[in-house]
């Protein structure tokens, strides 16, 4: 029952990540710094280009399209929506790369 | 004439082709490596490809590798008043 050799489950079974299933506290801390870091690239990007009388497709998409992290809803910051998940939203660690991805809209009513 | 100068904060491991091939069009190799492009419209595309992974600053004039290095060292805490052996 204890020690070294005690019957685990990865020990049993092999290879056995668990991931939690909510984020901690300081996770989302990090992941809303992620957030801001991203909008503040963006917003450098568009002044820069402002300046010059320019734009590209992909700005301006994002900007009509994304929302800013202060305006977004913890909801949809913290978790993502999942049609596999009981009530249909999982956390928003489980999506791979979670931390170098932008994942930002859930559809509409979920 | 203005920059964007471009910083690889995280790398690109395992996330898609084209990210990796933004990275390359735009000279970043390594985490933390710095590169200067003029500011257009092409750069600012292939900024917003990895726009995740990436510091972005607009600057006036780039800066060569060895003026970067000139920034980062540290102050040494000391100034020479007089060179020894100077005085014959």
């Amino acid at each position: 029952m204890f020690g070294p050799f005690r019957a685990s489950s990865p020990l049993s079974g092999g290879l056995l990540w668990k991931i939690p299933w909510r984020l901690s506290s300081p996770q989302k801390y990090r992941h809303r710094l992620r957030l801001r870091r991203v909008d503040k690239v963006v917003s450098i990007v568009d002044s820069a280009l402002a300046k010059k009388g320019l734009s590209t497709k992909g700005l301006e998409r994002w900007k009509d399209e994304m929302p800013k992290e202060q305006e977004m809803l913890p909801k949809d910051k913290y978790t993502v929506f999942d049609r596999k998940e009981k009530k249909y939203r999982k956390g928003i660690h489980k999506v791979p790369k979670w931390t170098r991805v932008s994942q930002r809209l859930n559809p509409p009513g979920y | 004439m203005a920059y964007f100068r471009v910083t690889l904060l995280r790398s690109a491991i395992g996330l898609p082709k084209k990210t990796h091939g933004a990275l390359a069009a735009l000279g970043l190799r390594r985490r933390m490596n710095t590169v200067y492009h003029p500011v257009s419209q092409d750069v600012a595309g292939m900024i917003m490809k990895v726009k995740e992974l990436v510091d972005v600053q607009e600057v006036e004039q780039p800066l060569t590798k060895t003026e970067m290095r000139e920034m980062r060292r540290p102050d040494p805490g000391f100034y020479v008043e007089k060179r020894a052996g100077l005085g014959r």
